[in-house]
């Protein structure tokens, strides 16, 4: 009904806009919006474009220019994979959005394709770009160029639940002395595991719920690869990379876990009918899940018990622990990013409007409400972004950060290693087995594009 | 000559439309199956081009490690939801709402076409709904404290109970209703004739009825074995596969999965529509079989009646 309510205003505006075109003598061009968000929390990855349109429209006419912009904005919540399939078959028939959002690691593939531009040359007239902190860029470039620019940024943090701790016989400054020692390296994953254990085994939460990922196939568990010194990519030639070792380590973490550590009862359940309940409801230990989620629980699962306050009380967040004592906790960060269709017919205005929204006010709006990071320069001494108190904490967790590789063939080799690892978890393969399955199944899928470690 | 063309006339629409949405695209699926076509090279890679075509993706499916869990799967999901329900269970409704008083039969009988004309979403919400921990799920609720399953979330426990619940309430009905209605077409003076006879309810069925359903069970098995190869929307809205790694995966879904689903979307049309080209296939040699061993070329005889 809302999306029904957008739509109708947009034509409202579109017949006005005509309208007034007419009168003088300008030329209406409609810009495309595709993005994906979930309501109500995303919604400002869309809607920003509307003052945008406004602002962009008020230079283009002091500048003389007879061109003006509408926008028309289509965002929903569906599947990633159902978004990029849309775009694909869009673009086939020459049907795509001027200005696509979506997750960085897509870039490699619809460069390769040539479906979307490089926006490098473009981005020259806009020094607004250049707010954007730096290393967010990388995320977005392939084969030297960039293809997008950032959104939003995340991190995603272990979670823990502080009254199901305390149950455990945790103290309070304990368990708030929890992320630091994280960040120090003095707490492992398989010290986070043997917590886990000693949980169930006290019943405190039920066998399989010590520790959880989340329930599908996604970019969660790369950063538990990299933990164990593990390798996506690489830097010489561009090609992705599985490192057997660090494999090895990987899975034998999930076989424990899920054998041997009462965890891993996640993979396959429905998010909003039992991993978001199971998480948000104080069954579950320890999980890793998206800065983003805070929000989403606050919103979706917990308004009645209290928001935020109750989650300030209930749960804590820190970076995902080292794989050994002293060693280097992470985090992974997934920025999305606007990408510019190569069918869009007018480029630069559909940069100019990508940059209206790449400002403190619109991105900040977006961060707060959905509970991502921002990407500008000096965004966390903005006032309003100070104001909330889950941004300015996590935000240390950038330092730890780590990426997806850009790369096209990150969703088959993505898809390989995921299916060992849900057959780890079910029990169905070993550690060394689903080694050899990962190794195997990405010989016979990608041929010369994979390098075997 | 206008006699001779006048039932190609009345023909073609239908040879339009099987052309143009059954065999045109059957033809395309069976062209793709030997391609490599994904969603990183649509647009570039010359599918139709038989320079790139290969029998990869038939080896990778015969070769794949889940290969034998997921044939096992369908195997069981076809032959325990059809025998249970599909016919099964339709026969027995029939021939109970078709022995009692004829409103109740009727309206008994309307009840069981529910699930039929429920959309499948909300069918299945329902479902996910009973299956759920106490106190929201009935099920739960009911079976907890008599120490079944009491708390769990049944749908993860008991999978396989669901589905084939789920799409034999559905199944059920179709031949309840096919069913039902032979047993009524059966002239009534044979059934009076058995009962001057002596014949109890159990041998009336078994010997007047049931023989005159042959043509109704050849058809309903045929055609729900297909229908049930094929059909894996209730399976992906209540499992989608899960909750283990393809714990309640069938054929059907895995093609579905293969072509047109994936996180990252890196979607394999061409594998995906290698698995449905096998489906096709288990399909027509499982209709062959039916017709052999139902001996359909019998069923179809001018009768011998009129030959005299």
């Amino acid at each position: 009904m809302k999306r029904l309510l957008v739509l109708m205003l947009i034509g409202c505006l579109v017949v006005a806009g005509g309208l007034v075109a007419l009168a003088q003598n300008t030329e209406t061009i409609t810009i495309t919006i595709r993005c994906r968000a979930k309501p109500p929390m995303e919604n400002w990855r869309g809607n920003n474009f509307i003052l945008a349109a406004e602002e962009l429209n008020a230079d283009l006419e002091a500048a003389g220019d007879s061109r003006r912009v509408e926008v028309v904005i289509n965002q929903d919540n569906i599947d990633w994979g159902d978004y990029v399939t849309e775009f694909v078959l869009g673009y086939g028939a020459d049907e795509s959005p001027d200005i696509w959002l979506t997750g960085h690691e897509y870039i490699g593939a619809q460069a390769e394709a040539g479906r979307i531009i490089s926006l490098d040359e473009l981005m020259k007239e806009f020094p607004g770009f250049n707010n954007v902190i730096d290393n967010l860029w990388d995320s977005t470039s392939y084969k030297g160029k960039i293809w997008g620019v950032p959104q939003d940024a995340e991190a995603r943090p272990l979670y823990f639940n502080k009254v199901l701790l305390g149950k455990l016989g945790w103290p309070a400054d304990e368990i708030a002395a929890l992320p630091e020692k994280i960040e120090k390296g003095e707490f492992t994953l398989y010290d986070m595991l043997t917590v886990a254990k000693e949980a169930v085994d006290k019943g405190v939460v039920a066998n399989g719920n010590g520790f959880w990922t989340r329930p599908k196939n996604g970019p969660d568990f790369t950063p538990f690869y990299y933990a164990f010194g593990g390798e996506t990519i690489d830097a010489a030639t561009g090609k992705l990379v599985f490192d057997k070792e660090a494999g090895g380590k990987y899975y034998k973490f999930f076989y424990d876990a899920a054998q041997n550590y009462g965890s891993m009862a996640c993979l396959g359940l429905g998010w909003s009918d039992a991993w978001h309940p199971g998480v948000s409801g104080s069954k579950v230990l320890f999980w890793i899940g998206g800065t983003w989620q805070w929000a989403e629980w606050a919103e979706a699962y917990l308004k009645a018990l209290g928001g935020e306050d109750y989650m300030w009380k209930t749960f804590g967040f820190a970076l995902i622990p080292a794989a050994e004592k002293g060693g280097r906790p992470n985090t992974l960060t997934h920025p999305l990013a606007y990408l510019i269709s190569s069918q869009c017919k007018y480029p630069d205005l559909a940069l100019a409007l990508i940059d209206k929204v790449t400002e403190f006010g619109p991105n900040t709006r977006h961060a707060i409400a959905s509970t991502h990071l921002g990407i500008l320069k000096g965004q966390t001494e903005y006032k309003f972004y100070k104001s909330s108190r889950l941004l300015s904490e996590a935000l240390y967790m950038l330092d730890y950060t780590t990426f997806l590789p850009n790369n096209p063939n990150w969703g088959s080799y993505s898809s390989i290693i995921y299916e060992a690892l849900a057959a780890t978890v079910g029990g169905d393969f070993t550690p060394q087995e689903a080694v050899d399955f990962v190794v195997d199944g990405l010989q016979r899928e990608l041929g010369d594009n994979i390098i075997i470690r | 000559m206008r006699g001779q063309l006048a039932p190609y006339v009345f023909l073609s629409p239908t040879l339009v439309l099987v052309t143009l949405f059954f065999f045109i695209p059957l033809v395309m699926v069976f062209i793709l199956s030997f391609t490599n076509l994904d969603m990183t090279n649509f647009g570039i890679l010359e599918w139709w081009s038989p320079a790139n075509w290969s029998l990869d993706n038939y080896i990778k499916i015969f070769t794949n490690r889940f290969f034998s869990k997921i044939l096992g799967n369908t195997i069981m999901y076809v032959v325990l939801t059809l025998t249970v329900f599909n016919v099964g269970l339709a026969l027995v409704i029939a021939l109970i709402t078709t022995h009692i008083n004829r409103r109740a039969g009727f309206a008994f009988r309307v009840l069981w076409f529910l699930p039929r004309i429920t959309p499948v979403v909300v069918y299945i919400m329902m479902w996910k709904a009973l299956a759920g921990p106490a106190p929201m799920g009935i099920i739960n609720s009911i079976l907890g404290p008599l120490g079944i399953g009491s708390g769990k979330y049944l749908l993860n426990t008991n999978p396989w109970i669901f589905i084939i619940l789920a799409n034999g309430f559905i199944g059920a009905s179709f031949g309840m209703i096919l069913f039902s209605s032979a047993i009524e077409a059966i002239p009534k003076d044979y059934l009076m004739a058995s009962k001057v006879d002596g014949a109890t309810t159990w041998q009336t069925i078994r010997y007047v009825e049931l023989p005159a359903l042959k043509w109704p069970l050849l058809f309903v098995t045929t055609y729900q074995t297909l229908s049930l190869l094929t059909s894996f929307q209730q399976i992906m809205l209540l499992t989608d596969g899960g909750p283990g790694l393809y714990q309640t995966e069938v054929w059907a879904l895995t093609a579905y999965h293969r072509a047109l689903t994936s996180y990252f979307g890196n979607t394999q049309w061409g594998y995906g529509a290698a698995w449905s080209v096998v489906l096709v296939i288990i399909g027509i040699v499982m209709a062959v079989i039916y017709l052999r061993v139902f001996k359909f070329g019998e069923l179809v005889e001018e009768p011998k009646i009129d030959q005299l």
